[in-house]
């Protein structure tokens, strides 16, 4: 009599147990689609950044203004790199989960971690280098719209970060055996997420 | 006086704004009137009666189709008609000779008058608080700008509102066509003295007009 | 097989004693227990919203206290039991006690009537009008009208109503700071509200945006859990189109929230930084662009006004059938008029911003946007009308709430039309008659929707029968008196009266409508008392109204095959199968008039009876 309360936790499952061939299985299970309609609000918000972004972009004769330091080029180019390379990583990670090779997800979920963390420490210093050089939040609308929406991806890595670090504690528990597949499996779909925003708002601020 | 309808319109556009006013009243007036008695009438007609049974229909498409096309049309009717309004207070800028710069503040109008020269920015400039005077049957072009929040220029008489907005300068126009004083109060949120923020309109005859300003600037 | 009651009698049983109190009552992963819980916190908001409501009123009625030189019948009355006969000095009653600076021995300075208004809205808003809606009878009807057990995430339930309560402390707690409250109206226009020295509100206004960016997170938590229950866990035979109409609306209104609230939040998140950090995204100063809040706001507060009608109308459209006794007129009009508004809403969010200089050439394809966008409207009050005609109708007290609510919406959408037209808008923009408008939607609309609501699923809520004397004067009193407090918000609106000020006798052109203030004050008296039967109804029969039966009002839909109050599980051993869509009253099919979704009609006998 305690099985309703396990049985709530997926769709498909419900149907599978408790009906006839009425309905169909859901073809995208709960937690996969919980996680498309957060990625939809995430997208709002960058969506109303990015506008407010684009705003004051558009309407400026001069961007960047000539008396504020250029944004650094080179080193996010490679740090965009490192980024893409995470991605692959994590790809490689699933599909070693899938596979079942589990030094090789072991491997690639550390790899991605790092990767990650990397991106933020470049981020994290090139941003102390350009408020050195006078470049703050409130320098202007250049400094507020390149800190804000710049900061709040940093924010998201972050998050993508901590994420993944805990599904690696979980599955180190258990060896990297089956327990952490839908963690591992939400935490991909964030994480390319993350790194998919990342290449939109690269050309956008950095590049055009 | 008991009023309770729009105020004294005294202003050439204000007539078009009215009759729209006036033929929305009117659609909107009888739409509710048939809306609630028919429902007024089905609730008497309908009422439960032991032995009864109710219709069972789950819809009409044609009467379904008419309800939806029939306000359609008419709203979109409205739609266009309003837009003529609209271009003529807004898009138009009939030629004028008579421009001041109104620039709103907590918690008062400053009203800069250009002087005999009709140039700002010149010497004969002349500010004055909460007072706008203007020739009666004359076109007259307001530039509205804010020094800290948004206000809004609202004289109702004119028909006329809009926003000052800090940082833009938009240019509204209106012709009075009564002499008298009306009063101008700020009609958006502008912080807690913003239920006073008033300024007085001053429609003057053209004599009358020539006098004041004769009185502002002597020489 | 176990009998169905016996299993699910075993089930609850079996709950009970699993859980204690503090996971029953407080953290408590049941859907409807949270739904109760959001339900609670919103009737106690609506106390603190109400009551900021009738201040204001009596403040417009009598500015600062005076009476004038000839007060009418009611005010000589009040002036007797609250004020001061002899000076005419007549202070809101019961606010001695509020200090300096907030009230001046009842009379109420300026600096608060704008925190008063701002916070009225605020809280009704997001705390009352979507926590009742969205979070109590979202909550509380998804799982149970669509068949399934509970929500598909339960713990993220639980945090959803609790992360809601944090930001409704957070919202209270600004009456607490110094500096008072947000007043800078619930839209918060910048630059106003950017500024600190612009409202003298600090901490206020900070934490005005920072509870309703927590407010967000609660609202993303329960639109992930809506939209997922709703697409994943159907009962068998539930497909979209046998989904009540309810559902339909919630669940198109869990969409909207889920994209529009972001957009806020990122609005929210630059005024913080305007105001904490330096940056100058709303300040001309600075380089920003004070349009651009309002683009944010209105893109996000289009939407939301459809967040907070779409579960009204959804309810409606559910009563209607049932006490009418027929099937809702035109189902799939229904859905698709909703369909179209989710989509529509999207794209008429500059007619909030006519006359805020944006281009007018903008204005005008808004105002074409926002024409089309009626459609869906009328479509809906016209099936509503056909779902009556021809009817068996039975004017229960929930029935007489959703015809009010069809009959006000009526005007509410009707006078929509007035401002959405550009050149009549020039005139009554920031009017009272936006102010009846809204009213007309929120309270007229939203309102009694959730009054209808609350007087249909109490049965199945709280396992008893409301008081049907109470609900008749608490209809009445309502009705009558709602009118009385804002159908004269038209006419004055019409005479020009701007809305947020604070002292209408300032202005010469407006004494002569100062007797409608009067009226609509004394008449928003008695809507406030008007309240107090629901009040007791609502306790009284919490604790020893009639027990319910499982389907007091013989509805079709599948929370009445549910015990009543349903356990845990909602649905014992074996869930519903749907076998029909939720409105096949008086089908020819069966003898009684009423045939539930659930019951199949052949040679093998029926589920749940």
């Amino acid at each position: 009599m305690a099985a309703p309360r396990r049985l709530t936790r997926t769709g498909s499952v419900l149907r599978v147990t408790d009906t006839g061939a009425h309905i169909t299985a859901s073809p995208i299970s709960n937690a996969r689609l919980a996680m498309v309609i957060f990625l939809a609000f995430e997208s709002m918000f960058f969506a109303a950044l990015i506008a407010a972004y684009l705003v004051f972009r558009l309407r400026s004769a001069i961007w960047p203004p000539s008396d504020l330091p250029q944004l650094p080029l080179a080193v996010t180019w490679m740090n965009t790199g490192v980024l893409a390379i995470s991605a692959y990583t994590m790809r490689r990670a699933r599909a070693a989960q899938r596979a079942g090779r589990r030094d090789e997800l072991a491997r690639s979920l550390v790899a991605t971690a790092a990767l990650g963390s990397l991106f933020l420490a470049v981020q994290g210093s090139e941003w102390a280098r350009l408020v050195g050089h006078g470049l703050t939040l409130s320098t202007g609308m250049y400094g507020a719209t390149f800190y804000t929406l710049i900061g709040c991806h940093g924010l998201h890595v972050l998050a993508a970060v901590v994420w993944l670090l805990v599904v690696l504690a979980r599955a180190q528990r258990s060896r990297f055996a089956a327990p952490v597949r839908v963690p591992l499996e939400l935490c991909a779909i964030y994480w390319f997420y993350v790194v998919g925003l990342w290449a939109a708002l690269f050309p956008l601020v950095y590049l055009l | 006086m008991l009023s309770w309808w729009l105020p004294q319109n005294v202003s050439t556009y204000g007539g078009d704004v009215d009759r729209l006013f006036y033929l929305i009243f009117y659609i909107t007036g009888v739409s509710w009137v048939l809306v609630q008695v028919s429902m007024l009438v089905f609730l008497f007609l309908y009422r439960h009666r032991e032995g009864r049974r109710a219709t069972y229909t789950h819809g009409n498409t044609t009467l379904e189709i008419m309800w939806t096309i029939v306000p359609a049309l008419i709203l979109i009717m409205l739609g266009f008609m309003s837009k003529a309004t609209w271009d003529t207070i807004r898009h138009t800028h009939p030629p004028s000779t008579t421009v001041v710069q109104i620039t709103a503040k907590q918690f008062n109008w400053e009203v800069l008058y250009p002087g005999p020269d009709g140039k700002f920015d010149t010497d004969d400039d002349k500010m004055i608080e909460n007072d706008l005077h203007v020739p009666v049957n004359q076109v007259v072009r307001v530039r509205l700008s804010s020094k800290d929040v948004i206000h809004s220029f609202f004289v109702p008489q004119f028909r006329l509102k809009q926003d000052a907005v800090p940082g833009r300068v938009i240019e509204v126009w209106f012709e009075a066509t009564l002499p008298g004083v009306y009063e101008l109060p700020c009609a958006e949120l502008c912080g807690f003295g913003h239920s006073g923020m008033l300024g007085h309109v001053t429609v003057q005859t053209a004599e009358d007009y020539q006098a004041w300003n004769k009185e502002q600037w002597p020489s | 097989m176990t009998s169905p009651a016996h299993a699910e009698a075993h089930a609850a049983h079996a709950e009970h004693h699993q859980l204690g109190f503090v996971r029953t009552y407080l953290f408590s992963t049941d859907h409807k227990m949270i739904g109760r819980q959001f339900l609670f916190m919103a009737l106690f908001m609506m106390i603190i919203g109400g009551s900021l409501a009738l201040m204001m009123r009596w403040e417009l009625a009598w500015p600062e206290g005076n009476v004038g030189p000839e007060p009418n019948a009611a005010t000589r009355v009040l002036l007797k039991l609250f004020g001061d006969a002899s000076s005419g000095d007549l202070p809101i009653p019961f606010t001695k006690w509020i200090p300096e600076p907030y009230m001046y021995a009842g009379h109420m300075p300026p600096e608060f009537y704008n925190a008063a208004f701002t916070m009225h809205a605020t809280i009704m808003i997001f705390f009352v009008v979507m926590p009742i809606l969205v979070g109590c009878f979202g909550n509380f009807l998804i799982p149970l009208m669509i068949g399934a057990r509970d929500m598909a995430f339960p713990f993220l339930n639980m945090l959803s109503f609790w992360v809601g309560a944090v930001a409704g402390v957070l919202m209270l707690a600004a009456f607490f700071v110094p500096g008072g409250a947000a007043a800078g109206g619930w839209t918060s226009y910048a630059p106003l509200s950017a500024v600190p020295t612009y409202t003298g509100v600090t901490w206020g206004q900070n934490l005005w945006c920072i509870s309703l960016i927590v407010l967000g997170a609660s609202s993303l938590m329960g639109s992930i859990n809506y939209i997922t229950t709703i697409i994943n866990m159907r009962a068998p035979g539930m497909t979209y189109f046998r989904l009540p109409l309810t559902v339909w609306s919630l669940f198109i209104t869990a969409v909207l929230l889920l994209l529009a609230l972001p957009v806020l939040t990122a609005a929210l998140a630059m005024l913080l930084l305007d105001r904490m950090a330096g940056t100058s995204f709303f300040l001309p100063a600075g380089g920003g662009e004070p349009l651009l809040w309002q683009h944010l706001f209105w893109f996000f507060g289009h939407p939301e006004v459809y967040i907070m009608i779409l579960p009204g109308m959804g309810i409606a459209s559910e009563i209607l059938p049932v006490f009418a006794r027929k099937p809702i007129f035109g189902y799939r009009a229904m859905a698709f008029s909703m369909i179209g508004i989710a989509f529509l809403g999207w794209i008429v969010w500059g007619h909030h911003m006519f006359q805020s200089g944006m281009n007018p050439t903008l204005g005008t394809s808004f105002m074409i946007s926002t024409m089309v966008i009626a459609v869906p409207s009328a479509i809906k009050t016209f099936n509503w009308l056909g779902t009556l005609w021809g009817g068996n109708i039975r004017f229960t007290i929930p029935m007489l709430f959703a015809l009010g609510f069809v009959a006000m919406f009526v005007i509410g959408g009707l006078s929509g039309i007035f401002m959405a037209s550009t050149p009549v808008d020039i005139f009554i923009h920031d009017t009272y008659f936006i102010v009846a408008h809204i009213h007309y939607v929120l309270f007229g609309g939203s309102i009694f929707a959730i009054f209808g609501a609350i007087y249909f699923w109490f049965p199945k809520m709280f396992g008893r029968m409301m008081n049907n004397f109470l609900g008749y004067v608490h209809f009445w009193g309502t009705l009558i008196f709602y009118n009385g407090t804002f159908f004269p918000m038209h006419i004055i609106g019409i005479g020009g009266h701007m809305r947020r000020i604070y002292n209408p006798m300032q202005y010469e052109f407006l004494h002569p409508l100062q007797h409608w203030n009067v009226f609509m004050t004394v008449s928003a008296l008695g809507l406030g008392l008007a309240q107090i039967p629901f009040v007791i109804n609502f306790l009284y029969s919490l604790f020893f109204g009639p027990k319910a039966e499982r389907n007091p009002w013989h509805s079709n839909t599948l929370e009445w095959v549910a015990v009543t109050p349903p356990p845990h599980g909602n649905f014992g051993p074996t869930l519903p199968t749907v076998y029909r869509g939720p409105y096949e009253y008086s089908s020819p099919g069966v003898e009684e008039d009423y045939l539930p979704q659930d019951r199949l009609l052949s040679d093998r006998p029926a589920h749940a009876h």
